[in-house]
């Protein structure tokens, strides 16, 4: 059953290119890239608790760090790029994540909001390397022998990432670690007691995060081939936050579900752009009062989708 | 830079930041009762600073009817959106709630944008704009006039809490939830009065900086500046809402004067950054011992 649907989603996802129209393609490659980053902040939200409204500023540096090591250095292989953009990315959420360590609940969604700011800022006032809001256009990276020009290569590109970071996420939420994050969760005090050391565990939910979030800013500045402060304000954090929210806290499947939903729910809503924030608002409000665990949570009460570990389970209140 | 200019200088500091204080004032009443932040705060000052306004137009009436429509449709929306919409939530997580006030946030801002479009409006004043000279000093009686208003908010404020049932009730709630009950305290009421209570501090804030702003469905975004304020004189505290809100307008109006002019607007932010990592309970408070 489980392999079945393993196999039967990796085949729709593989032979999309050729079944979808080169937008849908676009698509499905923004909705991948949202994915990775619903992830990393579900990693840190829905595991540890820890929530963040300032995931736009780390896709901002990822992104950029990528399209400028992309413009500056032409000769770097992308999977290289989008390492470093994805380091560069999680020492600042090392950075960021140490002094938060004093903080908790809305103090920190909080700190983390005058964070995503800040990066807009910070991106608007280093013109000399940002071209501040004028923006920079990412030329088409080059994978060994094959130049990332066409939709198609750039999703197979994002795709594999993505694969590669689920999978990741997966190990490391049945890990010790995982386990250590959950617990953290749960109660801080009681998993303290149990020798979970708060501090580390809390500032390596940040750093992952951070990473996750900076591979998938390298990924958005490739498959959109330009980046501008405009696309990364707050509304983006806030479109995380809705992903998570009604994929499934705590969830990595209910995280790609969530990225799915909310992306083909923008990119469907682009021509009510006025409506767009009323419509979001009510998803949020609704699922919240309605469907606290999300759409992982809803999908976990079929019968038998309890063996599959890809839904962690995320106690529903 | 000559102390003339820095009188001109503080006191427009003082004026955006009474309306900071108002708005830190209306957080925390709400976190007080509720235990949530109210991510729609900002939205709900807006909403009501329209309402008062459209009625104006419509009426052709003098600003004082904006001011009593805006009051009355704030009161109106905090009971509303509280009874609705948070009462539900009461069981959930600060985490949830908060998720639940910026969907309302989102959802109050589109439907301003979709009603009354999202240009800037010019909002008219209680206040003159001509600058007013005392001896070599030049102020805006526009300023006195916010500084003088808001100052009138907050003693009205006070004396609600100290000498009124209903303030002594919010208080007791904001203490000891339980123990409140118990003492024949209508907790529920007390949330209801919080919402509409900070709602009509709100719009009173609204129509007070709408002339300065502009009259715009962003300008909710003062309550992020509201919130930074609350935090800097130690989140919960009333005085150190007024002392927060007022120190951070200030701040926000020398810093372009020492630092690149650009830095203006990431001013709040890196306060609030700077004062939650080094000083979480703020410059009067001390930070609360959570017991377990």
């Amino acid at each position: 059953m489980r392999r079945a649907a393993l196999a039967t989603g990796a085949v729709v996802v593989v032979g999309w290119p050729w079944a979808a129209p080169p937008y849908f393609v676009f698509l499905a490659s923004l909705i991948a890239v949202n994915a990775i980053v619903a992830i990393g902040l579900n990693l840190l939200s829905g595991y540890t608790n820890q929530l963040s409204f300032g995931h736009a500023g780390f896709l901002a540096i990822g992104a950029y760090a990528a399209a400028i090591l992309t413009i500056r250095a032409p000769a770097l292989p992308v999977p290289v790029a989008l390492l470093l953009a994805g380091l560069v990315t999680g020492a600042v959420g090392l950075a960021l994540g140490v002094p938060c360590l004093r903080l908790e609940g809305l103090y920190l969604a909080m700190a983390t909001l005058a964070f995503g700011f800040v990066v807009v800022e910070a991106i608007l006032n280093l013109d000399g390397l940002t071209r501040g809001n004028d923006g920079l256009h990412v030329p088409a990276a080059r994978l060994g022998p094959w130049s990332l020009a066409t939709d198609t290569a750039r999703y197979y590109l994002v795709v594999a990432v993505a694969a590669l970071l689920i999978a990741a996420a997966v190990n490391i939420s049945r890990t010790r670690t995982g386990r250590a994050l959950l617990a953290v969760r749960e109660s801080e005090i009681a998993a303290q007691a149990s020798g979970v050391n708060l501090a580390a565990y809390k500032t390596l939910a940040f750093v992952v995060s951070a990473f996750y979030t900076g591979v998938a800013g390298g990924l958005f500045a490739l498959v959109v081939g330009f980046v501008s402060p405009d696309s990364f304000d707050v509304f983006l954090s806030v479109d995380f936050v809705a992903m998570i929210i009604v994929g499934g806290l705590g969830s990595i499947l209910g995280s790609v579900i969530g990225a799915a939903v909310i992306t083909t729910l923008n990119d469907s809503l682009a021509g009510f752009q006025n409506y767009r924030p009323l419509i979001f608002g009510a998803i949020l409000v609704t699922s919240m009062l309605f469907m606290p665990g999300g759409i992982a949570s809803a999908l976990r009460r079929i019968p038998g989708a309890g063996a599959w570990p890809l839904f962690t389970r995320r106690d529903d209140r | 830079m000559t102390w003339v200019s820095l009188v001109h200088v503080v006191v427009s500091g003082l004026a955006t930041g009474s309306i900071y204080a108002l708005m830190a004032i209306a957080l925390v009443i709400v976190y007080n009762a509720t235990r949530t932040l109210n991510f729609a705060q900002g939205e709900m000052l807006m909403v009501s600073t329209f309402v008062g306004w459209t009625a104006m137009q419509v009426l052709q009436a003098p600003l004082i009817v904006a001011l009593a429509v805006a009051v009355i449709a704030a009161a109106l929306l905090g009971f509303v959106l509280e009874r609705v919409v948070i009462r539900h939530a009461i069981s959930a997580t600060h985490f949830d709630v908060l998720i639940i006030t910026l969907g309302l946030s989102l959802m109050l801002r589109s439907a301003a944008g979709v009603t009354w479009t999202h240009d800037e409006f010019p909002f008219p004043s209680f206040f003159s704009n001509r600058p007013l000279m005392v001896g070599p000093l030049r102020v805006a009686p526009i300023s006195l006039g916010i500084i003088g208003a808001s100052l009138g908010m907050m003693l009205a404020l006070g004396a609600l809490f100290r000498w009124t049932r209903l303030g002594r009730a919010m208080r007791a709630v904001a203490q000891n939830q339980r123990a409140a009950r118990l003492m024949g305290i209508s907790v529920e009421r007390v949330y209801s009065s919080s919402w509409m209570i900070a709602a009509v501090v709100g719009a009173v804030a609204g129509v007070l900086i709408a002339p300065v702003i502009f009259l715009s469905s962003k300008m909710g975004l003062v309550a992020i500046n509201g919130f930074t304020a609350a935090v800097l004189g130690g989140f919960g505290s009333m005085p150190g809402a007024v002392v927060g809100g007022m120190l951070l307008g200030v701040l926000e109006n020398l810093a372009p004067l020492y630092l690149p002019a650009s830095i203006k607007h990431s001013v709040p932010f890196l306060v609030m950054i700077t004062i939650l990592i080094v000083r979480p309970g703020g410059v009067l408070g001390r930070v609360a011992r959570r017991k377990v």
